[in-house]
């Protein structure tokens, strides 16, 4: 393009649990309305089993929030609030690709929720920070507890958050760019 | 309810269309839209500003890439599933009237230090 200045997207996956504040986050850091996109998805590539009984694959739609952050003139980040379930992978995988990285949220009175995630972003060396939302009880538990919960490697960065504030959730961001960095760093030989 | 609509529109308009509306009525497999990751961004170029007799959703489209706008957003706002966004914006790019700025990405398929760089410049700006 020669009529403007270089452009760059970018992406952040948000995950986690159902419930766990993935829309509350979204909503609270996107500059743009509206925030729900519909993605399809045939059935067949998600393992549903029913699709024997039909012979053409079965298309359906899944909703997904998005949220937008316009960094500077030419730097614009989306936020992706991705469904927990792993018959929802197909999704993560194209949204993972290229992706800075991932918010993966926790509640923590059902942390095995996040499990699937965390399992997910390891597998693929996706870079990934926990976010523990401050539901009621959150803070009687330290991070050591947390990082035991969740059998998180040590350069895994925790931090609890308030999903509904935005600067709560633009540290967290932080938080993943600055680990993001770190592994793109060469390392010292 | 696509069906009709499109089928009355192309009664009305019956030369000058550059763009054809295949996406719209699922006939096109391959476009220049069909790789384009969700959050590649639009821009209209100077063809597309003068462009005429486009089909609403294109004309849309192009209005909206006035500033930069990504295929999810435009899905969103065109009330498509992006796969139909991706498609339309392929049609346009095809015809030269919005050009399309794809994720820029490092060997390893990950952005590159620099752009993460000035991510996080632009992050801490906003968290103070
Ligand atoms: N106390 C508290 N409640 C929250 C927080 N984040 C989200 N919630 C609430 O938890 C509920 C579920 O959040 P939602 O964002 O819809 O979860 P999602 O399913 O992950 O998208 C909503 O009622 C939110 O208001 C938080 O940080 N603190
Ligand atoms: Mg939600």
């Amino acid at each position: 393009m020669r009529d403007r200045s270089e452009l760059y997207p970018l992406k952040i996956l948000v995950a986690g649990g159902f419930g766990v504040g993935k829309t509350t986050l979204v909503r609270a850091l996107s500059e743009i309305e509206p925030l729900l996109t519909e993605q399809q998805m045939t059935e067949t590539s998600v393992g549903v089993d029913d699709t024997r009984a039909v012979p053409d694959k079965r298309t359906t739609t899944v909703a997904m929030d998005f949220g937008r952050i316009t960094v500077d003139d030419s730097l614009i980040l989306y936020l992706f609030g991705t469904p927990g379930q792993s018959r929802f992978w197909f999704m993560w995988d194209e949204l993972s690709r290229g992706s800075v990285g991932a918010l993966v949220l926790v509640d923590l009175r059902r942390v095995d929720e996040c499990f699937p995630a965390i399992d997910y972003f390891e597998n693929r060396r996706i870079p990934y920070v926990i976010g523990v939302n401050t539901f009621p009880g959150a803070n009687d538990h330290d991070e050591e507890a947390v990082r035991d919960a969740l059998a998180l490697s040590p350069e895994t960065p925790v931090q609890w958050i308030d999903a509904r504030e935005a600067s709560s959730g633009i540290a967290l961001l932080v938080r993943l760019v600055e680990h993001a960095l770190s592994r793109t760093a060469p390392v010292p030989t | 309810m696509r069906g009709g609509a499109e089928d009355g529109r192309h009664g009305r308009q019956p030369a000058g269309r550059v763009v054809p509306v295949y996406a719209v009525t699922g006939g096109r497999t391959r476009s220049a839209g069909a790789d384009l990751p969700v959050e590649a961004l639009v821009t209209v170029t100077d063809a597309g500003r003068w462009a005429e007799n486009l089909h609403l959703e294109y004309r849309t489209i192009l209005q909206l890439a006035a500033a930069p706008v990504s295929i999810v957003e435009l899905g969103a706002v065109l009330q498509v599933p992006v796969g139909v966004a991706r498609v339309l914006v392929g049609d346009l790019a095809d015809a030269g009237y919005v050009a399309v700025h794809r994720p820029q990405v490092t060997a390893d398929g990950t952005p590159g230090p620099e752009i993460l760089e000035r991510l996080l410049e632009g992050l801490r700006a906003r968290s103070v």
